[in-house]
């Protein structure tokens, strides 16, 4: 829910995705022959013996592999622990049931809409990420029987005890997502309860909007919010859960039929058998004993996941400031040329560059180009792309100011030993020129690598996005920013004192 | 003094920056092993003359022949002549990144005339004959400004130049630095180096010239020796220009 293009599509998204996980296993499960056929990595070797050994009636669907997307992080429904591992309803529940009807999964986590247009394509079998079943998304999916029932709900801060009804909003604010069924629903009792809906973008923004007084209350889907209050969030949910969406798992229509009535079998029996609740229970009861680890263990839990982020920050930046470097001389150079195409080739290179908003510039990389394209680009690709343009633009104008800032009588005393423009740059201009920029680079450096935290509206995995993920799903912002500003800030004072060394030992 | 004797042919020289026209037309025959000194109130043109000499500016009219080579022509290689031309200039322009003696080296082993031993040894002669041996391995901004502007002169002749030019070489020198440079110029003339010297220095000029050049408003307004220029101007405007600094 963080990313910003997923976002507004997600609460219908999520159900509509868990709809669709949940018909994808549902397909694997098994029902019907027929789809195999439709399924590329279907049945290898699907003997009949497992499944007779564990004594179950055997669908379609077992024996066999099935790739099934979901999102990247939509807690309690699918979120990556702190080990960094995919963990939630949706996936202890499509686990569960592909254990009990046999078949095999292979979990692709790639966000919500890249999931259903992977669906869309055939890359994979099924979806579940919290997908609400909706009459639109029944044209192009065949879903599973729902497998988790939504609704919003309305929850205050823990102390307080003043609020415990609609009715008690009056003349107060209270606090939504923005697009989501809940905001619709505070829309639409407002005017009969005489509070104010503020919209914000993601759930952990709105739990500490309430937590910091700024609204008294919550409107959001009941499974988020359980989930939310059974972490200690600090809220408590005081309404009973209005009627909503149902989430459901999905296959493409008509296709993997095995699959989905595997699902649906598979969920069956977990509800018979105890084993649905567990599982529910596990993310949503409010366990009082469950108290939060301190900030230490915090630190613990978080840092397999921040250091994962960190190494791509690192790689972002290191790759990003190596092409800037480049582009920077290239253009920096033809900036201090004779010529007037070069110098206008390089303005207009360092005008675009400069002249536009970096997350401009990320958007119109990874969701632009390609869609003028059609051609698909990685978010690595599509964030270093970004950085290193704009590092370059800065860059060319370091390049350019080193080598105008130093004197000009220096070329001139060169030229008149009879050097020529190329050896005289190479051996007195540029040697001082270098001196001259290196603190520039070094803070351009530092920049860079702050920017990187941008690329994480882009969805790539660097370190602020990790701790985002991280928050989305513990609910513990404060605590884990400033583990991963302490981060940020141990990482640049080590680069920066290096770089000063450096410096120093190089240009005397 | 015979044509073959011509070491520097100005014909018609004119420099423009923008619409401000610095030289309006200038004819001057410089000879082999003359010693010819500028000399001139500010603004006159007299450095923008000298820079043409080596085409440090870009020549806007007329010709400028050096060693036979026409300045002017675009095929002319301007390097190969510029080798032959030493300059000093009036701020020294010592390159700060490298030693005295990477300063005199520097050229004669890029332009592969030397290799580095044997550069090395010139430079050293170089500097000896400046009177700073010991300073072979000092940065530029160790050394006063007299000893930077006798480096200057010895990075100059490094590459064994037929010509000398001096930009107002003592111009930006504390008075008691100025003997020192004016004596390794003086040694230079002695020797019979070609040399155009832009000065402020009136009695240097008076001594050393062959012949002096009075520089006003982008013309040669007057030229001859130093006697003549001095004891007997003709001029009003070199009149009054001398009456002001002598």
């Amino acid at each position: 829910m963080h990313k910003l293009p997923p976002m507004g599509r997600r609460r219908g998204g999520t159900f509509a995705a868990l709809a669709a996980f949940f018909t994808v296993a549902t397909m694997f499960l098994g029902i019907g022959g027929a789809s195999a056929l439709s399924m590329p990595p279907a049945p290898a070797a699907a003997p009949a013996a497992p499944a007779a050994q564990t004594g179950i009636q055997f669908t379609d669907a077992s024996g066999k592999k099935f790739s099934v997307a979901t999102d990247t992080t939509f807690a309690p429904f699918e979120f990556r622990d702190g080990s960094g591992e995919l963990v939630g309803i949706d996936m202890d529940l499509l686990h569960a049931i592909a254990k009990a009807e046999g078949f095999e999964v292979d979990i692709k986590s790639l966000g919500f809409d890249a999931a259903l247009q992977a669906l869309q394509s055939n890359q994979v079998a099924g979806v579940i990420a919290g997908m609400s079943i909706t009459d639109e998304r029944k044209k192009i999916f065949d879903f599973s029987e729902p497998y988790f029932d939504s609704g919003v709900q309305m929850a205050v801060g823990k102390n307080n005890e003043d609020i415990k009804s609609y009715a008690d909003l009056k003349g107060k604010t209270v606090t939504a997502k923005r697009g989501s069924e809940g905001e619709t629903f505070a829309n639409s009792i407002k005017d009969q309860y005489g509070f104010t809906v503020k919209a914000l973008a993601d759930s952990a923004t709105m739990y500490d909007d309430v937590k910091a007084g700024n609204s008294v209350a919550v409107f959001d889907d009941y499974p988020v919010l359980a989930y939310g209050v059974s972490q200690n969030n600090g809220l408590k949910i005081v309404t009973e859960k209005e009627q909503g969406s149902s989430y459901g798992f999905a296959v493409n229509k008509g296709q993997n039929q095995d699959l989905l009535a595997a699902f649906n079998d598979g969920l069956a029996k977990l509800k018979a058998n105890g084993e649905y609740d567990k599982i529910l229970d596990k993310y949503l009861a409010k366990s009082e004993v469950q108290e939060q680890g301190g900030f230490f263990q915090l630190v613990k839990d978080s840092f397999p996941a921040l250091m994962k982020g960190l190494w791509l920050t690192i790689v972002a930046t290191v790759l990003s400031l190596a092409i800037a470097l480049v582009l920077g001389i290239l253009f920096g150079f033809f900036k201090v040329s004779e010529s007037k195409i070069l110098r206008g080739i390089a303005t207009t290179y360092v005008s675009i560059f400069r002249g536009t908003p970096l997350l401009v510039q990320a958007f119109f990389f990874y969701f632009g180009l390609p869609q003028m394209t059609g051609q698909p680009i990685d978010v690595l690709t599509a964030g270093v792309l970004t950085l290193s343009l704009n590092a370059g633009a800065y860059m060319t104008e370091i390049v350019r100011g080193g080598i105008q800032s130093v004197d000009p009588g220096q070329l001139e005393a060169s030229r008149s030993l009879g050097l020529g423009y190329v050896t005289s740059m190479r051996r007195v201009v540029v040697p001082q020129a270098i001196k001259i920029m290196t603190p520039s680079f070094i803070n351009q450096f530092v920049i860079t690598l702050k920017d990187t935290s941008l690329l994480a509206v882009i969805g790539f995995a660097e370190l602020t996005y990790q701790g985002q993920q991280i928050y989305a799903s513990n609910f513990r912002t404060g605590e884990t920013l400033l583990i991963v500003a302490a981060l940020y800030f141990i990482v640049i004072t080590i680069l920066t004192q290096l770089s000063n060394v450096l410096d120093r030992k190089f240009n005397k | 003094m015979s044509e073959e004797n011509v070491k520097i042919a100005v014909r018609g020289l004119k420099k423009s920056f923008g619409s401000n026209e610095v030289l309006k037309g200038l004819d001057v025959n410089i000879s082999e092993g003359e010693v010819v000194c500028v000399i001139g109130p500010s603004g006159s043109g007299k450095s923008t003359f000298l820079r043409c000499l080596n085409k440090l500016e870009d020549i806007t009219g007329g010709t400028v022949t050096v060693n036979g080579y026409d300045l002017t022509e675009p095929k002319v290689d301007l390097n190969a002549v510029r080798q032959n031309i030493g300059m000093v200039f009036q701020h020294f322009n010592l390159f700060p990144h490298m030693s005295v003696i990477q300063n005199i080296m520097l050229a004669p082993v890029e332009l592969k005339k030397l290799d580095k031993a044997a550069a090395r040894a010139k430079g050293m002669e170089l500097l000896k004959r400046v009177g700073l041996s010991e300073k072979a391995d000092a940065r530029p901004a160790s050394l006063s400004g007299g000893q930077k502007q006798r480096v200057a002169i010895a990075r100059a002749l490094a590459m064994n130049p037929g010509i000398m030019l001096f930009d107002e070489a003592t111009s930006a020198l504390d008075p008691e630095m100025v003997g020192e440079v004016l004596q390794v110029i003086r040694d230079l003339a002695a020797e019979g180096m070609t040399m155009v010297v832009v000065t402020h220095e009136m009695g240097f000029a008076r001594e050393v010239a062959d012949r002096v050049i009075f520089m006003d408003a982008g013309y040669i307004c007057e030229e001859g020796t130093p006697e003549a220029i001095f004891g007997n101007a003709q001029q009003p405007r070199l009149q009054e220009f001398l009456a002001k600094v002598l």
